[in-house]
């Protein structure tokens, strides 16, 4: 045992104050980086040499173990899952208000104004089936409604092309992460190769971050193979990242389908699927918006059709029974529609009727001025139960589409409340385990700054015994 | 427990966004002094609130058609009473003269004078007409139904108007049921929806018209055929019997028109306390809310100073 070794001893010592400072540093320059979880350094003492005296050890100093990530993954999992479930209600209350907004009907002249104002333009001149003036009150009114319907119409499709956009994004979001998540784990494998296979913190990090926003964007399982890499695979479809292979997302328009999608929205593939994954993707932003697209918005786009179409159709079936004020029988007052697709765009008024409102049909029998009977027919479509199999009526069932509406944003919006508070909880939790606290890395710093000259002191005490040994010999 | 700085933050960050958000809802209602500014602030109520606006705007087209529709049979009525003061003339007049004593040829003729004017005031009478609407001619309201000669050219149509839903009312009484005791059927207007048609009177006594007694009454002043004369009294009786009961008809009609005014006023009160119920924001409740969310704000906002300040690096120089 010579003196030399307390050198080595303080060096250790120093050596491990060190690695100690950097790491809150390091810490503490992190503290705002998102899926960061602080880092410690575990030491332990070195192995112990054989001291003077039989079966005597001397302890050697202190010896860096590893740098531990300080993280609990059940909680990056769970936390995962809710980022997953929080995107998705995020996403889909966005675009609800979106939605909501096309229903102005609180506060603004809505449809449900306009039909009312339409059917009773019809009373008015059921009044006064002669007057010319409430004729063109009636056309003006009916025209006023056909706007509108046209307007809905736009606004909805509108907003399935603002998402096919927010797609389009989300879906390049996708590729790029998984990307990167298979560079992560080629990464990982090759700097994890040495010999007790420590882990990198910060790359793990990195991919855990990753994993969290692929599982934001569709909702995905993942598992951590033999050999330590993080595979994902998207519930219901198949794997997405193997190993060090990601499959590629795109996205093409297509007609049509018969599952929601309508004409010329986006439908989304992957390099290794046959067919499209539109309807098989759930959760995340992209199955958020997809099923706003395909369900609440095609949806509320077919009951305008359908609306546009009973109504032009049963108008006109009554319309064409009667006589115009020039005593012409067989007059359209909408533009006939052949079927309910896209009848909402085609809703119009005829061409007698934007010609003149003289083509206004009020009578059942020719040259009778005060025959108001058509008129008060169809005046009467306002009460009949014309809509979803005669259970409800034009305005119910317009009413209908703006409560649904309010129903499932109100829904979302309480949902997405909920899994906010759990969001936060959740966030709480890892900042408690995995968060860096700036005091707490202060102190640490303090800490092994004096661990820091006391190990240098020690040389300091070792270099003076040399000394002292030294100068034995001259005095 | 760790509590770390970005606890911290995250816990400042929450409190000032919920608070916030909730002052902004209710500025927003306090702004439009409701509480239902979108669907989803109350789906269900929100449907209600549509439905009822609907039933406002009918009720105020059926309030409308009730004040047109009054006014219509209020024409009709002072029209049919000026009807029957001519008969009452007209029966005073063949009282008169049928019998010998009081009638001689030259009273006859003075007064057969008399009835040719009252004839040609019942055509003036029949040809009421509002604006360019004439009020007895059925269907036909274009044109002066009554000839001069009272000949009735207009139809049987009964122009009927919704004054509440699914309550239909005649506004008009076409000429022939005016004129003629028991009117033939001009023509058979098939029945379109739901105008329920006026009941047919069995036509088979005898039928008296207006116009024919009062030629006859003349006749009989200018031939001097008392014995005619005498005749047409039973018959002006019948025929003004027929204007009185039209007149009661109408009268009916209008107290009918009166209840359901009523019934549509009423209704519009009840609607719009329900959609008051559902839609207006309670404004002491509201500034009561935003008071209290402020001295949350301003509270969260006053912890947060003490909570963000000191690290142990302030204390370590």
């Amino acid at each position: 045992m010579g003196v030399g070794n307390v050198f080595q001893t303080g060096r250790t010592g120093m050596m491990a104050a060190k690695a100690g400072i950097a790491t809150s540093g390091h810490n503490i320059t992190n503290s705002n980086t998102e899926g960061f979880s602080r880092q410690r350094v575990q030491v332990a003492s070195e192995t112990p040499r054989p001291g003077p005296g039989t079966g005597n050890y001397i302890g050697s100093g202190v010896r860096i173990n590893r740098i531990e990530r300080v993280n609990d993954e059940y909680i990056e999992k769970q936390i995962q899952n809710g980022a997953r479930d929080l995107s998705n209600l995020e996403e889909k209350d966005q675009s609800l208000r979106q939605v909501e907004d096309i229903f102005n009907e609180m506060n603004g002249e809505g449809l449900n104004r306009l039909m009312a104002k339409f059917f009773n333009e019809f009373r008015k001149l059921a009044n006064d089936p002669n007057s010319q003036a409430v004729r063109e009150s009636v056309r003006e009114a009916a025209h006023a409604m056909v706007t509108d319907v046209h307007r809905l119409n736009k606004e909805v499709s509108e907003a399935s092309r603002h998402i096919d956009a927010k797609i389009e994004g989300y879906v390049g979001q996708l590729n790029a992460n998984t990307r990167e998540l298979t560079e992560l784990n080629q990464k990982i494998k090759e700097m994890e190769v040495g010999s007790n296979r420590t882990q990198i913190a910060d790359l793990h990090d990195r991919r855990d971050l990753v994993v969290k926003n692929i599982a934001s964007l569709v909702n995905v399982t993942t598992h951590k193979n033999e050999k330590g890499d993080i595979n994902v695979e998207i519930r219901g479809v198949g794997p997405l990242v193997n190993n060090v292979t990601a499959e590629q997302m795109s996205v093409f328009r297509s007609p049509r389908d018969d599952e929601g999608k309508v004409e010329n929205a986006l439908d989304v593939k992957s390099t290794g699927q046959t067919g499209t994954l539109t309807h098989l993707l759930k959760g995340g932003k992209l199955g958020g918006l997809l099923e706003i697209r395909d369900q609440t918005l095609s949806s509320i786009g077919d009951r305008l059709d359908d609306l546009a179409y009973t109504l032009a159709d049963t108008v006109n079936s009554i319309h064409k029974e009667g006589f115009s004020r020039d005593g012409v029988q067989g007059l359209m007052f909408f533009k006939p529609i052949a079927g309910k697709e896209g009848a909402a765009e085609m809703f119009d008024l005829s061409d007698s009727i934007k010609a003149s409102s003289q083509a206004i049909a009020t009578a059942a029998q020719p040259d009778s001025p005060a025959d108001n009977r058509v008129a008060i027919a169809i005046s009467g479509l306002q009460g009949m139960r014309l809509m979803a199999d005669g259970k409800a009526t034009v305005d119910d069932f317009y009413n209908s589409i703006v409560s649904d509406v309010g129903v499932i944003s109100n829904k979302n919006r309480s949902t997405l409340n909920q899994q906010k508070n759990v969001m936060t909880q959740l966030n709480k939790m890892r900042e408690q385990i995995s968060g860096v606290s700036i005091d707490e890395e202060t102190a640490n710093l303090m800490q092994f700054q004096h661990s820091f000259d006391a190990s240098a002191r020690v040389i300091a005490v070792a270099d003076e015994m040399v000394k002292t040994v030294l100068d034995l010999k001259r005095l | 427990m760790r509590i770390t700085e970005n606890t911290n933050y995250d816990n400042i960050r929450n409190s000032i966004h919920r608070s916030k958000s909730r002052m902004e809802n209710f500025q927003n209602q306090a702004s439009t002094m409701k509480q239902v500014n979108t669907p989803s602030d109350d789906p269900v109520g929100s449907a209600k609130v549509l439905e009822i606006r609907t039933e406002k705007v009918n009720a105020e087209q059926f309030a409308s058609s009730i004040h047109q529709a009054d006014m219509l049979l209020n024409q009709s009525d002072h029209a049919i009473g000026e009807l029957v003061d001519i008969m009452m003339r007209a029966k005073e007049i063949a009282i008169s003269q049928s019998s010998g004593a009081s009638s001689t040829k030259e009273s006859r003729l003075g007064i057969a004078e008399e009835v040719d004017q009252l004839f040609q005031r019942a055509v003036a009478v029949g040809n009421t007409r509002i604006s360019d609407r004439y009020l007895f001619g059925g269907y036909r309201t274009d044109r002066a139904p009554f000839t001069p000669e009272g000949e009735y050219t207009g139809d049987d149509g009964q122009t009927m108007v919704e004054i509440g839903r699914d309550t239909f009312i005649a506004v008009n009484v076409p000429g022939n049921e005016i004129v003629n005791t028991h009117p033939q059927k001009i023509r058979k207007t098939e029945e379109l929806s739901r105008t329920p048609a006026e009941a047919d009177e069995g036509a088979h006594p005898e039928n008296v018209n207006l116009f024919d007694e009062l030629q006859t009454l003349r006749i009989g002043l200018l031939t001097g055929d008392l014995n005619a004369i005498q005749n047409t009294l039973d018959r002006i009786d019948d025929s003004q019997g027929k204007l009185v009961a039209m007149r009661a008809k109408i009268g009916s009609r209008v107290n009918g028109m009166n209840g359901q005014l009523q019934a549509v006023e009423r209704q519009t009160i009840t609607n719009a306390q329900l959609s008051s119920n559902i839609e207006d924001a309670d404004m002491a409740h509201v500034m009561n809310e935003i008071a209290k969310e402020e001295t949350i704000l301003r509270s969260a906002l006053q912890s947060s100073k003490h909570l963000v300040q000191p690290t142990l690096m302030d204390f370590i120089k």
